[in-house]
């Protein structure tokens, strides 16, 4: 027997692959499909949105789960927001298929939102920020609409695909998900520029209803402190246009449309 | 933001450094595999010479564990999905293997062979939920002959 020493020429074991051609390919490829299927069942979401009676909406609303308390009764906050809400409808200056409920949350995040089932919540450190009934009604009147353009809902439903999704990829493997659902919840944070420039538009008309003139519709921008002005880190972060470039839309809009400008109302805030 | 920023880190030092160190290995495995050339490993259980030559048989094995790196580890998460041959772990084996082959060649350098050449693989730390990061190992052993001297 003769043993003739040699080592194999080629190793078959290993693929001759490009490991970053392969990331590149199967990410990409996984991206691609992630996409249009976002792309695509968000449209489904949208065009159902339009078709969700204002009965249902309650229905389904009421299956959510709501992570702000809106049982405590006799807030004078609330009572205020619900005030001026009422006011709003009585002038028939927002035209809603359903009753809108204003609930304050105690916090120091300046902000409010829209949810389904004709829910607005107030977080307390907007309020506090607020220095006339003028500048109050714009940011209910940018809430309503909201729920005007059904956003809340196409909203909810993006959300639901964007769950759906996620558990999918999930089911197979934990950290790819985490890694797309990180990218994904950037762009995904509220509402769409276009959907914040359309209430901004319906709030400006109800202001302008309500009180005959558009006095104080730009000044919540004016006072949203410096540092959370999106465009101050770079709009990428977040979904409202920045507060300038929404100043103008609206100075521009009162001006197409004729509106003028007169004295606010004052504001008094109820104390704690 | 924050986890996302870790994540692609963890990746990269998982790309840059994970091929480097892989590269440096490949390198010793090649270099021991040739000083090693004269000492064939076998899987037949037969010792192919006469029993008067022998002078003594042992045991050797040679064990060696790899890890994965984040890298790998998310091209074959990426491979799960799609399906097909999970090409970035299979260098990680490859290593494993003849790493294990040439530390059970180490333990009988004076052998003029090994035969019943055994290479068992197991996974280590595969189902820690928290930090599923695992790591395999390969487990090479035989029977090592050493032959009596001849004039």
């Amino acid at each position: 027997m003769n043993y003739t020493p040699r080592l194999p020429k080629h190793n078959y074991n290993v693929s001759p692959v490009s490991p970053l051609r392969e990331l590149l390919v199967l990410l990409g490829g996984l991206l691609a499909i992630i996409v249009v299927a976002y792309i695509l069942l968000g449209y489904g979401a949208d065009i159902l949105a339009a078709h969700i009676s204002p009965e249902s909406e309650q229905k389904l609303a009421s299956i959510l789960p709501y992570r702000f308390d809106t049982n405590k009764k006799g807030d004078a906050k609330e009572a205020l927001l619900q005030r001026l809400i009422d006011k709003i409808k009585k002038k028939n200056c927002a035209a809603l298929p359903y009753p809108v409920t204003v609930h304050v949350v105690e916090s120091d995040i300046v902000n409010a939102m829209a949810l389904p089932g004709g829910r607005i919540v107030v977080f307390s450190g907007l309020l506090d920020r607020m220095q006339s009934e003028n500048e109050l009604v714009f940011v209910l009147g940018h809430e309503m609409g909201h729920f005007k353009n059904r956003d809340h809902l196409r909203s909810l439903g993006r959300g639901l695909v964007f769950a759906f999704i996620s558990t999918l990829i999930d089911s197979s493997n934990g950290s790819v998900a985490h890694l797309i659902g990180k990218s994904v919840q950037v762009t995904e944070s509220g509402f769409s520029r276009e959907q914040e420039s359309a209430a901004d538009a319906f709030a400006l008309q109800t202001l302008n209803c309500v009180y005959g003139h558009v006095g104080g519709s730009t000044d919540f921008f004016k006072h949203m402190p410096k540092k959370l002005d999106p465009g101050h880190i770079g709009h990428y972060f977040s979904s409202h246009p920045e507060n300038e470039k929404r100043i103008r839309a609206l100075t521009a809009l009162s001006r197409e449309k004729g509106y003028s400008t007169g004295p606010k109302t004052a504001l008094i805030l109820p104390k704690k | 933001m924050v986890d996302l920023i870790i994540i692609l880190s963890l990746t990269a030092l998982g790309y840059f450094v994970g091929s480097w160190v892989e590269k440096r290995h490949y390198s010793s495995i090649r270099e021991r595999e040739q000083q090693f050339l004269r000492l064939p490993a076998i899987t037949t259980k037969e010792i192919p010479f006469p029993a008067g030559r022998i002078r003594s048989i042992k045991l050797v094995e040679g064990s060696a564990v790899i890890s994965i790196d984040y890298f790998k580890r998310l091209l074959a998460m990426l491979r799960n999905i799609f399906g097909g041959t999970i090409t970035s772990y299979e260098s990680l084996l490859d290593r494993a293997r003849r790493e294990s082959l040439l530390r059970m060649k180490e333990q009988a350098p004076e052998a003029a062979i090994i035969v019943n050449v055994r290479i068992e693989t197991s996974a280590i730390g595969k189902y820690s939920r928290k930090r599923n990061i695992g790591c395999l190992e390969a487990l090479a052993y035989g029977t090592a002959v050493t032959l009596v001297e001849q004039e």
